[in-house]
């Protein structure tokens, strides 16, 4: 008798074998048309973000530093690139597994940082730097994620700060329990505390991609993310900001005279409303206002962090923080080339998400994942018109 | 930095009319179309990560042709040479078998993920987009 395994197994072959002679027809009759389709599913993004904390006065009035000082704000100026390089598919067309794919990404941030002192003249820090990403969609539940972003920070002030070389990087698994909940789990080294510490990545989200969701990515943010309608998000949300640059000595705040440059740390917790406006298939802005709390500001000496290179540092010879205060961030987002289709891919979905959560400069700013499309439950009449339905319309007739 | 401010709201507001005029509905239309099918369908969550990326799949694909298609009639100009033509009609011919092969494959992979049943659901929920698409065109020139 011959058992049910057996007569599986020959269906199965019968069925791989028609499905081979099937492809390599259509790949032949498709092929010969030399269409070109695009490579990516991620595409090139182009993120202008600005943003503003006013000044106050340092309220400590017995150190010297602080006297010095007066105030303290930041201006803060963030260009930042992401480009896919290299998309691996690894086709798997049977009912035990989805579609993988391997993505290489480059990116590439400026930041031009002015941490606005009443007391001194302002000192423009930069930080820039080009990194790359690798997202691995392992086709089943999962996507690994792993970033590496090595920049160089100075004063461009003064000729008198040298560069310093510094490096984030960020691996994460990304596990998609289902549509409605994602854990995530890894390791960050980071400096957007102010500090470099190697963190722990932990996050949890609840909710789909492209609908309401309440997003924990500790330590990089919890966002509530509403979407209105598909061109309207808007979003409740706390995050870090900070990092570390290099700060001349111009003005004398380190008191070994002869030291050229210290280390400026800063950090502060954000706490706002952000509205982010998809105006079309390649651009969109966002706005968002809310609350500066936790500001902190610290120098520390070049002796300090070269005996503790790769560790936080715990030896400074100014630390203050400020009360809390108001902030401004605005951003415009431009986005180019075609991708594949990616409609309800939820774990692509998860991967574009894993991109922009994690920006490329360690900046811990937001392109506003606009590039997962927001469930459409109504067409209004201006939505159609000929460009938006001719690919339904089928004219084969003549 | 103000000044960088003032040109980054500068930018914005040039690219705002810009962007209006460049922008078109398709995604919209297509996210749409999308739900519809995901409704219509009620795949459950495994099957529904095998059968989505396929099913993107085989739209580029088709879109990829009929496009194509149709970009070459338009460029013909009405004193289109005889060769032009003739090379015209082979690249319908050749475009629309692509199709039918390419919906023998996919028709095949899709079979295999959600079964026949939901194959033929799939096709009727389509249709049904299609309808309701006409339909709101029809009621929007009343």
């Amino acid at each position: 008798m011959v058992s049910n395994k057996n007569i599986f197994k020959v269906l199965v072959l019968i069925s791989a074998f028609f499905l081979l002679l099937h492809k390599t027809e259509a790949q032949e009759s498709f092929d010969s048309l030399k269409l070109k389709l695009p490579k990516h599913y991620f595409k090139t993004v182009i993120v202008l973000d600005a943003y503003r904390k006013p000044n106050q006065s340092i309220s400590d009035t017995l150190d010297f530093l602080s006297k010095k000082l007066k105030s303290y704000g930041v201006n803060q100026f963030i260009f930042s690139l992401t480009t896919p390089l290299a998309t691996f598919e690894h086709p798997v067309y049977d009912s035990t597994s989805a579609q993988k794919n391997t993505h290489l990404l480059l990116t590439a941030n400026y930041m031009l940082l002015q941490p606005t002192f009443n007391g001194i003249p302002t000192h423009n820090l930069v930080k820039a730097g080009i990194g790359v990403r690798l997202i691995v969609n392992s086709g089943k539940k999962g996507i690994w994620f792993i970033d590496a972003a090595p920049f160089v920070t100075g004063d461009v002030s003064y000729s008198s700060s040298k560069p310093y070389y510094r490096m984030a990087s960020t691996i994460v698994y990304s596990h998609n329990k289902s549509a409605r909940f994602n854990w995530r789990i890894g390791i960050t080294k980071s400096f957007m505390w102010g500090n470099r510490n190697y963190l722990p990545f932990i996050g949890l989200r609840f909710g789909r991609l492209d609908r309401t969701n309440l997003s924990i990515q500790f330590p990089r943010s919890i966002s509530l993310n509403i979407p209105v309608n598909p061109k309207f998000t808007i979003s409740f949300y706390t995050k870090p900001q900070g990092g570390m640059f290099n700060f001349s000595n111009h003005d004398s705040l380190y008191y070994i005279g002869s030291a050229s440059s210290f280390h400026f740390t800063r950090y502060e917790i954000n706490t706002g409303f952000r509205a982010d406006v998809r105006v079309n298939d390649w651009f969109n802005f966002y706005v968002a206002l809310g609350l500066s709390t936790k500001n902190n500001v610290t120098f520390y000496s070049e002796k300090a962090n070269k005996e503790k290179r790769n560790t936080p540092y715990h030896t400074y010879f100014y630390n203050q923080n400020m009360k809390p205060t108001g902030f401004f961030n605005a951003g415009l987002v431009f986005k180019f080339g075609k991708t594949k289709s990616y409609y309800n891919n939820k774990n692509l979905y998860d991967a574009i998400d894993l991109n922009n959560t994690i920006d490329g400069g360690d900046n811990n700013t937001s392109n506003g994942n606009t590039q997962i499309p927001i469930e459409s439950k109504n067409l209004k009449k201006q939505d159609l018109n000929l460009k938006s339905v001719q690919d339904l319309v089928d004219y084969n007739d003549f | 930095m103000k000044n960088a401010l003032k040109i980054l709201i500068l930018t914005g507001l040039f690219c705002k009319p810009l962007s209006f005029i460049a922008q078109t509905d398709k995604d919209k239309v297509e996210a749409l179309r999308i739900t519809f099918i995901e409704k219509k369908l009620e795949l459950g969550k495994n099957e529904a990560d095998k059968f989505w990326p396929v099913y993107n799949e085989y739209n580029d694909k088709v879109k990829a042709i009929r496009k194509n298609l149709r970009q070459s009639f338009k460029r013909a100009s009405d004193n289109i040479s005889e060769k032009e033509a003739e090379d015209l009609q082979q690249l319908d011919l050749k475009s629309k078998q692509a199709e039918v092969d390419l919906h023998k494959l996919y028709s095949e992979k899709i079979k295999t993920i959600i079964g026949v049943k939901k194959l033929v659901k799939l096709r009727n929920a389509e249709d049904d987009f299609k309808r309701e698409i006409i339909n709101s065109i029809k009621e929007k020139s009343d």
